[in-house]
């Protein structure tokens, strides 16, 4: 949504040596959604819309409390509801914030192929600019929480920006502004994880014996972690048990490999080709009665024949 | 040539132009009208893919994807750019794949590659295309095919999945560098080392002596049917040397 806000530049997308941090120390940023403590209100949904000024999609009821089925272009923020039968008879219902989780290596960015396309600031902060968006759509596939999404209207994928201009001015996001009980949190990654820690702590103490704060290390982090009561069902949630962008990232390797060897490849070729020119120069032919002589030589049957001749007369299409 | 001047003058005219026609080369058609739009066809497509697929494959080269209207134009037309290429070289395939079969000759001509790369010259009797075009032919069209194949999880990535979209983006690449390989020595060859040769692809004809030099056979079988000088040199029958490089 945005360019750069005067923010630190930790790297962009298809962009070699992009970061532009001199700053003696820059804090990390980040959300923490307290499942415990979430009411399900859809609150966040609504600031979303509103401090991003984005067309709400149509509701319909498809026999959920969900407002919507999914993510959109221009719906960035969605809770979603889940219920459960659990095997003890009891029910679990269960609710999470849906937005973008601000990895720390983030897939969408290394999938991009635009340059700039996909920044992240030094905070921590994964945005879109869509003014270097290409609309190939690599980070919908590339996203291991599938959260990017093309836009058919602008030809551009979308997604939350964790509010990234209200960030830059020492706010926080607008979901965290909006929602009444405190679940989503936000501050410094330090204080977000030991906010965390210390709550599944607590879930633990209170029973729920498989809490886990959702900080998966296949995505080095998150800039948006949860607290999960149930973190036996993290399926149910919607959240992938082991999100990994260690194959992209070898995949990136492999890609780069290639490009260098294409790099060195096609100077050479053309460098080569170039010296070999200027080395043997034009070969002009012999003068037309020598090179017809040595065609009608050639057509003579004779043991210096290079095999048999093709003797079907050859159409030459015209 | 009518001269409607002075009779004596109109004459000494005639006599220069008629001279002048004499000592132009007899020519021989080597493409028609619609084998070179295809090839030019394939041509401006392939360099508008490379030229884009550079611009989307080497982030240092994103700034060619201004010859395309930026970025996202560049991305909604490589696709069909390709489309069009592909049409392109299966019709050459169409109208050129009986003449483009290998055969003895061109195994001999690969035997002799290095001393046709020193020479120019390979000294085979050639039909209408050499050893070296025709498997650049077989080579643009199978890569060409690669090419399209691979180029389609690109296309529609979300339906295609992450995986299968790395994978195709290493093909596509690894494709793209052959077909390169292929183009820089095609045109070396064509544009730059044998003087006659681009003639034949712009308003398609060469001289007999480039068809009887490069082409003997092809020369042999097309000559009859061509326009020709009153006297063709005579070849006379020598001993049949062995035709060194």
């Amino acid at each position: 949504m945005s360019t750069e806000l005067g923010l630190a530049i930790r790297r962009k997308s298809a962009s070699p040596s992009s970061g532009t941090n001199i700053r003696r120390e820059s804090v990390e940023v980040s959300k923490l959604v307290d499942i415990d403590l979430c009411i399900g209100c859809k609150a966040c949904e609504i600031a979303c819309k509103e401090w991003n000024d984005l067309e709400p999609d149509e509701t319909f009821n498809f026999g959920s409390y969900q407002s919507h089925e999914d993510l959109t272009a221009s719906t960035w923020d969605l809770m979603r509801f889940k219920e459960v039968d659990l095997d003890n008879g009891d029910l679990a219902w269960l609710i999470r914030k849906d937005s973008c989780l601000h990895c720390d290596e983030p897939g969408c960015l290394l999938a991009c192929p635009a340059p700039g396309a996909v920044v992240q600031y030094e905070n921590g902060i994964v945005d879109f600019d869509q003014t270097k968006c290409i609309g190939c759509q690599y980070c919908v596939t590339g996203c291991p929480f599938d959260i990017p999404r093309f836009d058919r209207k602008t030809k551009k994928v979308y997604k939350c920006t964790m509010c990234v201009d209200r960030v830059a001015g020492g706010l926080e996001p607008a979901c965290v502004k909006a929602c009444p009980t405190g679940s989503i949190r936000f501050g410094s990654r330090q204080e977000m994880l030991a906010y965390g820690e210390a709550k599944v702590e607590k879930l633990h103490r209170r029973g729920f014996d498989d809490a886990v704060l959702y900080d998966p290390s296949g995505v080095n982090g998150l800039h948006m972690t949860y607290v999960v009561p149930r973190g036996d069902m993290l399926g149910d949630y919607g959240l992938p048990d082991d999100p990994d962008v260690r194959a992209n990232l070898s995949f990136i390797g492999k890609l780069r490999g290639l490009r260098g060897i294409g790099a060195v490849a096609t100077w050479a070729g053309l460098i080569g080709a170039g010296l070999y020119w200027l080395r043997v120069g034009r070969k002009a032919p012999p003068p037309e009665a020598e090179a017809v002589a040595e065609a009608e030589r050639l057509g003579q049957p004779g043991p210096e024949d290079e095999g048999p001749e093709d003797l079907e007369p050859e159409e030459a299409e015209r | 040539m009518t001269v409607t001047a002075g009779a004596d003058r109109g004459d000494v005219i005639d006599r220069e132009r008629v001279e002048a026609v004499e000592r132009e080369p007899v020519v021989i058609v080597r493409y028609n009208l619609f084998e070179r739009v295809l090839h030019w066809v394939v041509a401006i497509t392939f360099v508008a893919l490379m030229l884009s697929g550079m611009a989307l494959a080497y982030p240092r080269l994103a700034w060619l994807s201004g010859l395309f209207g930026g970025g996202q134009t560049m991305r909604a037309a490589h696709p069909w750019i390709g489309v069009a290429f592909t049409v392109g070289i299966v019709l050459m395939l169409l109208i050129w794949a009986r003449g483009m079969m290998l055969d003895a000759t061109d195994r001999s001509w690969f035997r002799r590659l290095r001393s046709y790369a020193r020479t120019g010259h390979a000294g085979l009797d050639n039909g209408r295309w050499n050893g070296g075009q025709k498997v650049y032919f077989w080579l643009s069209l199978v890569f060409g095919i690669v090419l399209l194949l691979s180029g389609i999880p690109l296309w529609f990535p979300s339906v295609a999945g992450d995986g299968v979209r790395e994978w195709s983006r290493l093909i596509h690449h690894a494709a793209y560098l052959v077909m390169v390989g292929g183009f820089i020595i095609h045109v070396l060859l064509s544009v730059f080392l044998f003087p006659g040769t681009l003639a034949g692809m712009t308003n398609g004809q060469v001289t007999r002596g480039w068809a009887a030099w490069h082409h003997p056979r092809w020369y042999r079988e097309t000559s009859h049917s061509q326009p020709e000088r009153p006297e063709p040199p005579a070849a006379e029958p020598t001993e049949p040397a062995e035709p060194t490089p």
